[in-house]
């Protein structure tokens, strides 16, 4: 271990006042506006404003599509990973890449791309009915959404899950089967155990992304559709209300807290 | 004799271009210590994971107790393995790594805690169910390995280069109690490993591999001492490898010396290897040997010194107790039974495996 | 077969991820504008691209902002990971805590929080403000991409120089900074992808005139899908793939040149330093390239911001104004009167000239949120204006104090005709079954309420509760049936017979007739909103000079005409009606409709902010609703 200086504490310091000014700050700013009212008075009414039925089948709405998501995303993953890390050639790194690279394409052009695929009059249909297919009417749904986080969001999903199997020794494997568990016992007491780290990193980042948007289903919803990320979003750009918007965001938060809490748990574990 | 309990027949494998195995063929006695040695990438993990199950053969079989298992699955084979880096289930307990393949066999919960407790009572981590592998020393997580494959009460043990990744000291008592796990269990042990001193230590039975063939199996005694070829002379121990004549039966011309041996049926004036471990030159007053020579280096070992001599214009490797200091000069001489002579090899494919060490 | 299933998997998958950005790069080169037709291969579209000094700009921002804030991130990360080792172990575990709670946080959470600060802080948003709200989430990805690894390094190697004389800093350099390198790379590598990807917490940051190019394209997609941004796509994507292959072949030349046995100490230590001057002097040479063309330098003095709605200027016009006068014209729009004030509520300096249409008009002068007017500046609106606009304005502007009159219209039904029968004349049709997901609506509360109640025959300018919750009712009934709800993007979906009837601005039709001659607009039999909006100099402007500059050109009949031609909204310029040449337009219905059609056509008024709450409320609960 390093011993403790007076220098390690300087050098450390203009990190501790930017958090201070840019993350504990901020915070504390959202924590305020969203309990007090206009004129400044404590009020709780910002948060509870989530009980109100619009408010609060917006974030219902949120969280059935969020978790559909990202169990799709799950589904979709876990077999790719498993794939990817059971590849022994040498162009591994060539396919995980291919798997990754859309990541570096612009969030909304992703988005959009989908918009041009899915449009009554878009791409797929053109296709449709070029061959006489009956057509398909998927944007401004719910579906249309999911695709779109599903899309977005899948290579936050494999990243982590990959790592997390591409670190299991093979041997840990071969030791279950020749201690006599067959292929569906090796997986669920020993692989899937061994990854649930990667899997709980792979939904944090796919789930709170997918819970908050409002640029997804604007697009893909045509503003028919209303996710706790739109409510919060038009508080401020819209209604011109700060509190209430800050109290959303507060509700928000507390889904926050409880993935940073899960996740400070099993790393807990891990260090054990 | 000894049954034979596992049989290779004719076993190939090859990794795309790549031959690994070449029609390999192998008995195992029931109840033997059996070590397969050589150097990595000679085939010999590959040939264990063909007995356990983990890899098919692309052509051969696996005999069993008489019956064909070669497309068993590994978790119906009657034998289980201790892995290279031990593998164990680190997000379970010790008592529930040990307990695994007996879970998976639905026994009792009142089996498997007893079997739990004489397990590890025999690799002597009694009081350690409840620890996590991570905080197990290299040493003990070993131990939980073996315990772990031997509750299941294989026939056979397989196991892996199992203490490659443990310091000396370690290794060497765990290679006794390897010894005394074996007897007390009464079951068959391969071991693999590129060790020398751990297959001499521990086998009734050691089969050299080297590039996908085995080179020579026999008892340690016969390894050592009776190196079939180059290969197996040079990787087992230090020897004094030596290109010579055969003169005619029982003589052979080393470096230019006529050297008496007990070895026969090579023919008259062809080439061959002879083979002379260190500790069997002996060093005696020049004039007195059979090769005059001069010591160039001497190294105090503790049992031994070890000299270096130069003598017929080759630097031959000494052991000995008593030293002759450098610059010294002296004369070689050989018991004859000391001398092993090897054919050389003859096709370009042999030379590949001589050289090749 | 099992390594089939695998390969159909993994072809299946790289199907869905490439089948997008494939599609995207294919209508790059398409010349129909249309989605689903091919109309022979252009590259027409990168020429317009390429001529687009906006999306050129918004790029050269996200790189800009992007390898600085990665820049400092990487330096204030890695240091800070380095000095935590000589902390107390408590005070690191709470430092790593904040260090994370961005990471976690939602990025809408992040930004809106920032956005609080920036304004309480009274930061003027734009460059600055988005480049710290980068750097703040970046700096996490670095850190937990070397903090781990810095716990691995073994400090005696740094005691160890230390102790043979070296330098803190050089000992530093050259026992522990190499073993980190990988970890920072990797946490840098991060924090940049990061920064290129981001939208919401720039959204929330970025303030006016500034854009990045993921708010850029928020912008363009919401006006209807441009095949510009096709080619961006594409480009972007080569410029992907260019990097991705760049950087495997600088690995593999590396293992390779690891692997050669003639690698020299020396070649071993000066390749990496030319490297990284390499490396560095290319980041420099982007940077200020991006700060350039980004406009970061422009000169603060001589400017206008101007605040529009969509799709309401020639933007020849703004050129023009920038030769003639050489002020620089920063150009934001907007969508919707209230996100125009939403806007300039939470921050009255962010423009110096709007154009809010009556309602908000009156609603701006009655919360002090516009200055006066200097008449003798707009020698131009005093002359050419029909006086009879300047009339209309004072309705909501008394003494045309606040108030330059841009262009006036009416809010109707396009619909394609070919896809709808008979003649259209009621509200009605909205709420026709047979026209499911054919529909669409105004996304903003006003437009959408003024359908619902003119149906009903009540006042547009309804504050009854009743007839409100009656309108909201209907249009909770008739959400079933709308496709979406858009604004700008309404002319592009009936251009493209995406839909069959929208709810449209009179202006648009004129444009939306001359791209697909089957649109019709038509004001319905109940009646509906006739508007106008005007130009008008916020309170808090910085430049009112150059405000009022901008209004007076707009107001000179040349301009006008220009300006009118393109939009086609009813000019109230006399002297450019005048002007107008294009037989079909001088008596176009839509464009200057009679007095009878206005008949029971009614002006928005400002209803209050009890009435605005009903209204938005009732919104809500539209838009929340099945």
């Amino acid at each position: 271990m390093f011993k403790k200086s007076k220098a390690s504490a300087a050098l450390v310091s203009p990190y501790i006042a930017w958090s201070v000014i840019f993350i504990v700050v901020p915070l504390i700013m959202i924590l305020f506006y969203g309990l007090s009212d206009t004129s400044g008075a404590f009020t709780f009414d910002n948060v509870a404003a989530i009980l109100t039925p619009e408010n609060s089948k917006a974030l219902a709405l949120a969280m059935v599509l969020s978790v559909i998501s990202t169990f799709i995303c799950f589904m979709i993953a876990y077999p790719l990973g498993m794939i990817l890390a059971s590849n022994k050639v040498s162009s591994q790194g060539i396919i995980t890449t291919l798997f990754i690279l859309p990541m570096w394409m612009n969030f909304l052009l992703r988005t959009l791309a989908w918009m041009t695929l899915l449009e009554n009059k878009g791409v797929i249909n053109g296709i449709l009915s070029f061959f006489g297919l009956p057509q398909i009417s998927v944007i401004n749904t719910p579906a249309a959404i999911v695709i779109g986080m599903v899309y977005n969001f899948l290579p936050f999903m494999i990243l982590p899950i990959y790592n997390s199997l591409a670190r299991i020794d093979d041997n840990v494997i071969s030791a279950a089967r020749d201690l006599g568990a067959n292929a569906l016992q090796t997986f669920f007491r020993i692989t899937l155990p061994l990854t649930v780290p990667g899997i709980l990193s792979g939904i944090t980042m796919v789930f709170i992304p997918a819970l908050t948007t409002f640029a997804i289903s604007t697009m893909m919803g045509g503003s028919k559709i209303l996710l706790i990320g739109n409510v919060i979003e038009q508080e401020f750009t819209l209604v011109y209300d700060w509190n209430m918007g800050s109290g959303l965001s507060l509700v928000l938060m507390v889904f926050i807290v409880i993935s940073m809490v899960v996740s400070a748990l099993t790393e807990q574990k891990g260090d054990n | 004799m000894a049954k034979d309990l596992i049989l290779l027949e004719n076993i190939s494998k090859a990794y795309g271009d790549q031959v690994i195995l070449d029609d390999l063929n192998l008995s195992i006695h029931e109840n033997s210590f059996v070590t397969i040695l050589g150097p990595s990438g000679c085939g010999k993990t590959t040939t264990l994971r063909i007995i356990g199950g983990f890899e098919s053969p692309d052509s051969g079989r696996v005999i069993f107790d008489g019956k064909d298992i070669t497309s068993l699955a590994p978790n119906k084979r009657q034998l289980n393995t201790v892995f290279q880096k031990y593998a164990l289930f680190t997000h379970m307990t010790i008592a529930e790594n040990i307990a695994f393949g007996l879970k998976i066999k639905n026994k009792t919960d009142q089996y498997i805690k007893d079997k739990i407790k004489y397990a590890l009572k025999l690799v002597n981590l009694e009081g350690f169910e409840k620890r996590m592998p991570d905080s197990l020393s290299g040493g003990q997580q070993q131990r939980v390995a073996i315990a772990r494959a031997i509750v299941n009460e294989p026939k056979v043990l397989l196991l892996d280069e199992p203490l490659g990744a443990l310091d000396l000291k370690l290794r060497q008592d765990m290679q006794y109690e390897l010894i005394r796990l074996k007897n007390e269990l009464g079951i068959t042990f391969i071991y693999v490993t590129h060790d020398q001193e751990e297959a001499l230590t521990m086998s009734d039975h050691i089969v050299v591999m080297n590039q996908g063939y085995i080179q020579q199996e026999g008892s340690p005694e016969t390894i050592y001492n009776e190196p079939e070829n180059a290969f197996v002379a040079d990787f087992i121990g230090d020897s004094n490898i030596i290109p010579a004549v055969m003169v005619r039966d029982e003589l052979v011309n080393i470096l230019g010396t006529n050297f008496a041996c007990v070895d026969k049926g090579f023919g008259e004036n062809k080439p061959v290897d002879v083979v002379i471990r260190p500790e069997d030159v002996e060093l005696v007053k020049a004039g007195s040997g059979t090769l005059p020579g001069v010591v160039k280096n001497v190294i105090f070992k503790g049992v031994h010194y070890e000299m270096e001599v130069e003598a017929g214009g080759y630097e031959w490797l000494v052991h000995s107790t008593r030293m002759a200091e450098a610059g010294r000069e002296i004369d070689i001489c050989v018991d004859p039974f000391n001398i092993q002579v090897m054919k050389k090899p003859q096709s370009e494919d042999e030379e590949a495996i001589a050289i090749d060490v | 077969m099992k390594k089939f299933l695998e390969r159909f998997y993994m072809g299946l998958i790289l199907v869905f991820m490439y089948l997008p950005i494939v599609t995207m790069i294919v209508l790059s080169f398409n010349a129909s504008k249309s989605r689903a037709r091919w109309g022979g291969f252009t590259f027409k579209w990168y020429l317009n691209l390429f001529g687009d000094s906006e999306i050129i700009n918004a790029l050269a921002n996200t790189m800009t902002i992007a390898l600085i804030s990665t820049l400092v991130a990487t330096v204030i990360g890695t240091l800070t990971c380095v000095a935590l080792m000589g902390v107390g172990r408590k005070s690191r575990a709470f430092i790593m805590g904040i260090t994370n709670i961005p990471m976690i946080n939602a990025d809408i959470v992040t930004g809106i929080s920032l956005m609080l600060l920036f304004r309480f802080l009274h930061m003027n948003t734009g460059f600055i403000t988005v480049l710290i709200a980068h750097i703040t989430f970046n700096i996490p990805y670095v850190m937990l991409s070397v903090m781990p690894r810095m716990k691995t390094i073994n400090p005696s190697v740094y005691e160890a120089a230390l102790d043979l004389g070296a330098e803190p800093f050089f000992a530093f350099r050259k026992t522990i900074l190499p073993d980190l390198m990988p970890a920072v790379l990797s946490g840098a590598m991060m924090a940049f992808t990061m920064s290129l990807d981001d939208f919401i917490i720039t959204y929330f940051t970025k303030g006016s005139g500034f854009d990045t190019l993921s708010t850029k394209i928020y912008n363009e997609v919401k006006r209807g899908i441009q095949p510009e941004i096709y080619a961006l796509s594409a480009i972007i994507f080569l410029m992907v793939i260019v990097i991705m292959l760049g950087s495997r072949i600088m690995r593999y030349n590396k293992a390779k040149r690891a692997g050669s046995k003639e690698d020299s100490y020396a070649a071993k230590k000066r390749l990496p330093i030319g490297k990284t001057i390499a490396v560095i002097a290319l980041a420099v040479v982007m940077i200020t390239a991006g700060l350039v063309f980004g406009g970061v330098f422009r000169s603060k003095s001589n400017q206008v911001y101007v605040y529009n709605w969509g799709e309401y200027i020639d933007p020849e016009v703004i050129e023009i104004f920038q030769e003639e006068t050489g002020i620089e014209v920063v150009y934001d729009e907007f969508e919707s009167n209230e996100i125009m004030y939403a806007k300039l509520a939470s921050d009255g300096a962010a423009y110096d000239v709007v154009c809010p249409s009556d309602y908000m008009i009156s609603k701006l002068i009655g919360e002090d949120m516009l200055s006066p007017l200097d008449w003798d500046e707009l020698p131009y609106a005093k002359e050419n204006l029909d006086e009879a606009y300047m009339q209309s304005a004072a309705q909501f502007d008394p003494g045309n104090k606040y108030t330059i009159p841009n262009f006036c219209g009416t809010v109707g039904i396009l619909y394609n005709k070919t896809m709808v029968d008979g003649p259209v004349n009621s509200w009605d049709i909205l709420w026709d079954p047979k026209y499911k997901g054919s529909i669409l609506m105004q996304d903003s509360v006003r437009d959408a309420f003024m359908v619902a109640l003119a149906r009903n025959g009540y006042s547009i300018n309804s504050t009854d509760r009743m007839e409100l919750e009656k309108a909201a009712a209907d249009l909770i009934a008739q959400k079933p049936l709308v496709q979406a709800y858009v604004i700008d993007q309404v002319r592009d979906k009936m251009i493209g017979g995406e839909a069959a009837l929208g709810v449209i601005y009179s202006g648009e039709a004129v444009y939306t007739q001359r791209e697909n001659p089957d649109l019709e607009y038509v004001i319905p039999d109940e009646g509906s909103n006739v508007w106008l909006d005007g130009w008008c100099i916020t309170k808090d402007a910085r430049h009112k000079e150059n405000a009022l500059k901008w209004i007076n050109f707009l107001c000179r009949e040349d301009i006008a005409l220009k300006n009118f031609e393109f939009v086609t909204y009813t000019t109230p310029n006399k002297k450019a009606q005048e002007l107008i040449e294009d037989e079909s337009i001088k008596n176009s219905e839509v464009a200057f409709p009679s007095e009878e059609s206005l008949s029971n056509c009614e002006v928005y008024q400002y209803l209050g902010n009890d009435a605005d709450k009903i209204y938005n409320d009732l919104w809500k609960k539209v838009k929340a609703a099945e």
